[in-house]
């Protein structure tokens, strides 16, 4: 071989150099982002899994355990298979959280330091010895090419190298919120050179020793014992126990976490990655055996587990070249990328709660250098244990150390996932045991005979001379250990609120009813002033401008359903920053909810309806019937053409339809989450009153909306929960935009003004022809020469004669006049000096003239109103009453006070109203009357009149035995009205 | 269905079935590419899944 250390160390330097350039140039935006976001680049960069000990270590594991090498391949390919199911709620967990690694996802769920801290010390140890292969692969693989090279030299200077890039590849930013985009295709690239070097091993022994796929059959033919070989392990029983390890080390070991979760850009490449990953495992996985035989077919003299490069190097120094280029590839990426996540583990869980920089202290830089130093220890730490005892060790003892630990993380992850019940004593006991058990009867024994404490072996019944016979039973057994302790113990402890809602927000099938809790800050500066004490100022308002940016919310929010949401995104944002815990702690103590208890609290509806409409292709069966049953009321409501305001028992508003966003202009992202009170100027005022008064039906609102009047009636009802024992929840409103009735209404009216008028014409004339009569004669008298005396009565029955006709003329002006009083300038009207011109007006009607009409209302009665308007009201009562009156028969009115309010009752003695128009008397066109005899608008007209000015009325009839109409008329009474009733003829 | 379930289904599946399996899987002979021929299946099923399916939230 022509190589020898100092070239092959500067070969790893330079492949090292060419993955930072790659991830350089992509962070400078040189590589068109439809490339860097591409699922292909996602699913490369998973092939992280394939570490070195993908390359070397399943060669040796192949050669002595046959078929069960698939077992590491298997297992990944599984998870990635059931990828929707399984890795899919992870990933919109850590990314709605920013949770960054397995420690800050159970910190989150089980809300609790202590797991987040355990999660990173029993990683840190159970990752140590992968670690260490990765280094012994790469410092064996140089010793083994260069001849004469000191392994632990070797690792040293790779370490040091490593240490130095990986601060230069993913330490660059503070926070886990930027995604390291030259870090992903970095590795994407790392993996596809190792997949074409790894096949091209294969392909070197395929067609180099065998001469193609015939040869390698004959071969096999003529050496059965292979095959035999081949299969034999997969009956010996370790076969299940190794998918299971292989299986769940493919989702929480942290550089795979890493990849697949924290590092994710396109969460939709889970699905190609679903398929792509098995297939790139698959392609490696074939390419195993195939080495193996290559290399016993040409006696290869290296350990099984370096056979590729052994092979590699029989044909040349480019073969040789090809394969150590794929185990530095495998070794690399999947070194920088655990360390990289060891280190954020390690900040988050075990260093942040310990110490935390100072509010004047520039954060971002503290929490970088913080971990740069970190990953200088990772990586310190590995060269340690690697340089103690993992030299002396195979790669695939140190590989089975490290994959049996992370079944540990089992019981805390399905805790997670599918069972809310599971709490953090539950958790963190069962943990603890299943570690102790791996450490004390697996690591301990292993890497020092004479740690191994037969007590124990004896007492959990396990007899064996090396634990890593056994390890598949003491895998097991740690692993029952585990998930019995977790769940007795959590069966038996109580959890905490807080738990229970954070377990619910992980839970797959989440039972989770969140509620609306009041902020104690009531606006965005409050928020920035709160968080200024732990953060600093410019720290705090810079993590404020970006969760306002995160939500598309602007500086001056003040709804409370934005400052909620606001809360939330801070506390996420500063998971990536600090870890959840920490993030937790900051931000429950600066930005604490009032205090509030949870009966008096309300379920927050929008964030139930955002979830639901999130999770909405995952609901099936009943859950799927009853979201879209809730869908059809939601879309029945919002496209109700009236204006619907939900309003919960805190007067936020938490529904406000298309018909409001017409009707105000204002949308319904801007009002929900906020209070009536948030409402601009002249909506204000009218709603909110009336959703603070007492009446329920408000049946014209005036509102003066961009220069014109526009009429709204309102109606509302309470909304209470069946659920809280008819709590109160709150109300809805319903607004009616009756602009266009009343317009219609005012028509009808000045049309039936005109009716009457029309009617009224023959009286008027005969009642002007009288005066103009005894004016005429009077002139002539006086024409014909008069007395002085004679002089001045003439003159003065003539003047008194215009007067007369001057009366007759004003009182049909004010009657025909169409315009209307705005309701805010209603004055007192006399009831008894309206009822006496309605009748002076009818005396002009030829056709009622003759009627004898009885106004008993005391003088000085007054109500608040419109006189013109409530004249019409008495002109059309005293109408319809003296047609329905036989001649002989007096109309009488009557007025009293009671209360606030004055009655009016209008009786006729006529034939009544027939019973089957009582229920639809006030309505338009219903009319008793003969046809050509009445419009049928008259009655309708005065019951919208009287609506108006916020009375009622009603109709008694028949009061006698077979006859007689009573309409009575109730009107707010104006103030300083005498209460008592008077009797005027 | 819920998901869950179904991953539930599917794993105490190839529990109850891996006997079966391992045991074609053993009497494979010459044919040692067998167990890739049923990944090639799998990796082919989640592709159509994957392109027939719509997983909302991914």
């Amino acid at each position: 071989m022509d190589f020898n250390f100092y070239h092959l160390l500067a070969i790893a330097g330079a492949w090292l150099l060419f993955l930072f350039l790659i991830a350089w140039i992509t962070d400078r935006g040189w590589l068109p982002a439809r490339l860097v976001r591409h699922p292909m680049v996602y699913v490369f960069s998973l092939g992280v899994y394939c570490s070195a000990w993908a390359v070397y270590g399943s060669v040796g594991y192949a050669y002595q355990y046959g078929y069960n090498y698939l077992a590491y391949f298997l297992g990944i390919s599984g998870v990635f298979l059931l990828a929707p199911i399984l890795l899919a709620p992870i990933l919109r967990l850590t990314s709605t959280y920013q949770l960054g690694s397995l420690a800050d996802l159970f910190a989150f769920r089980y809300r609790s330091r202590a797991a987040g801290a355990l999660t990173t010390l029993i990683m840190l140890a159970s990752m140590l010895p992968l670690l260490a292969l990765q280094i012994k692969a790469v410092a064996e693989s140089v010793a083994i090419m260069s001849g004469d090279a000191q392994p632990l030299d070797v690792g040293l200077w790779f370490c040091a190298m490593l240490a130095l890039f990986a601060i230069l590849f993913g330490a660059r930013h503070a926070t886990a919120r930027e995604k390291h985009e030259g870090l992903v295709v970095a590795m994407a690239t790392e993996s596809l050179i190792k997949v074409v070097a790894f096949v091209g091993v294969a392909l070197i022994g395929l067609f180099g020793v065998f001469d193609g796929p015939d040869g390698l059959n004959t071969w096999l033919d003529q050496h059965p014992e292979m095959l035999a070989r081949l299969y034999f392990p997969l009956q010996d029983g370790t076969w299940h126990s190794l998918i299971l390890a292989f299986f769940v080390s493919a989702v929480v070991m942290p550089h795979m976490f890493h990849m697949a979760f924290a590092e994710n850009l396109n969460p939709r490449a889970l699905i190609t990655a679903s398929w792509a990953v098995p297939l790139m495992l698959l392609v490696m996985a074939i390419c195993v055996p195939i080495i193996v035989w290559a290399a016993l077919a040409k006696d290869v003299a290296t350990p099984a587990d370096y056979f590729a490069l052994g092979l590699s190097s029989r044909f040349g120094d480019q073969g040789a070249l090809l394969a150590y280029l794929a185990g530095l590839a495998g070794a690399t990426g999947m070194l920088i990328v655990a360390t990289l996540a060891l280190s954020g583990m390690a900040l988050h869980h075990l260093l942040l709660p310990l110490r935390r920089p100072q509010p004047g202290e520039d954060l971002y830089r503290w929490l970088l250098w913080a971990r740069r130093v970190l990953i200088v220890g990772v990586i310190g730490l590995a060269y340690l244990f690697y340089s103690w005892v993992g030299h002396r060790h195979s790669l695939t003892s140190l590989g089975v150390m490290s994959f049996v630990a992370t079944l540990q993380f089992v019981p805390g992850l399905i805790g997670t996932l599918f069972w809310p019940g599971g709490n953090r004593r539950g958790m963190l006991t069962g943990l603890l045991a299943g570690f102790l058990i791996w450490l004390l009867m697996l690591v301990l024994p292993t890497l020092d005979p004479s740690l191994h404490w037969t007590g124990l072996s004896e007492l959990l019944g396990l007899r064996f001379a090396s634990p890593l016979t056994q390890w598949h039973t003491i895998a097991l057994m740690s692993v029952a250990s585990n998930g019995i302790l977790f769940a007795v113990v959590s069966l038996i402890t109580t959890t905490s609120s807080a738990e229970q809602n954070a377990a619910q927000t992980c839970a797959v099938d989440s039972l989770r009813r969140p509620y609306r809790w009041e902020l104690e800050a009531d606006d965005v500066d409050d928020f920035i002033r709160s968080l200024a004490q732990p953060l600093g100022a410019v720290t705090a308002e810079r993590e404020v401008e970006l969760a306002l940016r995160d939500l598309s919310l602007s500086r001056n929010e003040t709804r409370p359903y934005a400052l909620r949401r606001l809360r939330d995104q801070l506390e996420t944002n500063l998971s990536g920053l600090l870890g959840p815990s920490v993030a937790h702690q900051l931000v429950d103590d600066h930005l604490p909810y009032k205090a509030q208890g949870e009966e008096e609290s309300n379920e927050d509806i929008q964030f139930i309806e955002s979830r639901l409409e999130q999770y909405r292709s995952r609901l099936s069966g009943l859950a799927a019937e009853l979201d879209s049953l809730r869908r059809f009321h939601r879309q029945t409501l919002l496209e109700l053409p009236m204006g619907v305001i939900s309003l919960g028992a805190d007067d936020e508003i938490i529904g406000w339809n298309l018909a409001m966003e017409k009707l105000t202009g204002i949308s319904g992202r801007r009002m929900i989450g906020s209070r009536l009170a948030n409402l601009p100027g002249p909506w204000r005022e009218p709603l909110l009153e009336f959703a603070k008064g007492d009446v329920s039906h408000q049946p014209q609102q005036e509102i003066s909306l961009r220069g014109a009047t526009r009429w709204l009636s309102l109606h509302k009802s309470r909304v209470h929960e069946s659920l809280h024992g008819e709590r109160d929840a709150g109300q809805v409103i319903v607004v009616e935009d009756v602009t266009e009735i009343r317009a219609l209404e005012l028509r009808a009216a000045h049309n039936e003004r005109l009716a009457s008028i029309g009617r009224l014409a023959a009286g008027v004339a005969h009642e002007i022809g009288n005066p103009v009569t005894a004016i005429a004669c009077l002139t002539q008298n006086l024409a014909l020469g008069a007395s002085d005396d004679e002089l001045d009565q003439g003159t003065s029955q003539i003047l008194e004669q215009t007067r007369r006709i001057t009366r007759i003329v004003e009182s049909l002006v004010t009657f025909s006049h169409s315009g209307q009083l705005p309701q805010h300038h209603h004055l007192p009207v006399d009831i008894h000096d309206t009822a006496a011109e309605a009748i002076a007006l009818l005396a002009l009607d030829p056709d009622r003239r003759r009627q004898r009409f009885e106004n008993h209302c005391a003088s000085g009665l007054m109500v608040s109103g419109d006189a013109q308007r409530l004249l019409q009201v008495f002109v059309n009562l005293f109408a319809n009453a003296a047609d329905a009156s036989p001649d002989d028969q007096p109309v009488s009115i009557h007025a009293e006070r009671t209360g606030e309010q004055i009655q009016v009752s209008i009786e006729d003695l006529g034939h009544g109203i027939p019973a089957a128009l009582l229920d639809t008397l006030f309505e338009p066109f219903v009319t008793s009357k003969p046809p050509g005899r009445g419009t049928g608008l008259g009655l309708a007209l005065v019951y919208s009149i009287i609506e108006d000015h916020r009375g009622s009325i009603r109709v008694e009839s028949p009061t006698r035995e077979d006859h007689g109409t009573r309409f009575i008329i109730s009107l707010p009474a104006a103030s300083s009205a005498p209460a008592a009733d008077g009797i005027t003829a | 269905m819920y998901t869950d379930r179904l991953l539930i289904i599917f794993i105490l599946g190839t529990y109850l079935l891996s006997p079966a399996i391992i045991e074609w899987w053993s009497d494979g002979g010459r044919a040692w590419f067998r167990p890739f021929l049923v990944w090639s299946l799998l990796i082919g099923l989640s592709y159509w899944i994957g392109r027939s399916r719509d997983f909302d939230g991914l």
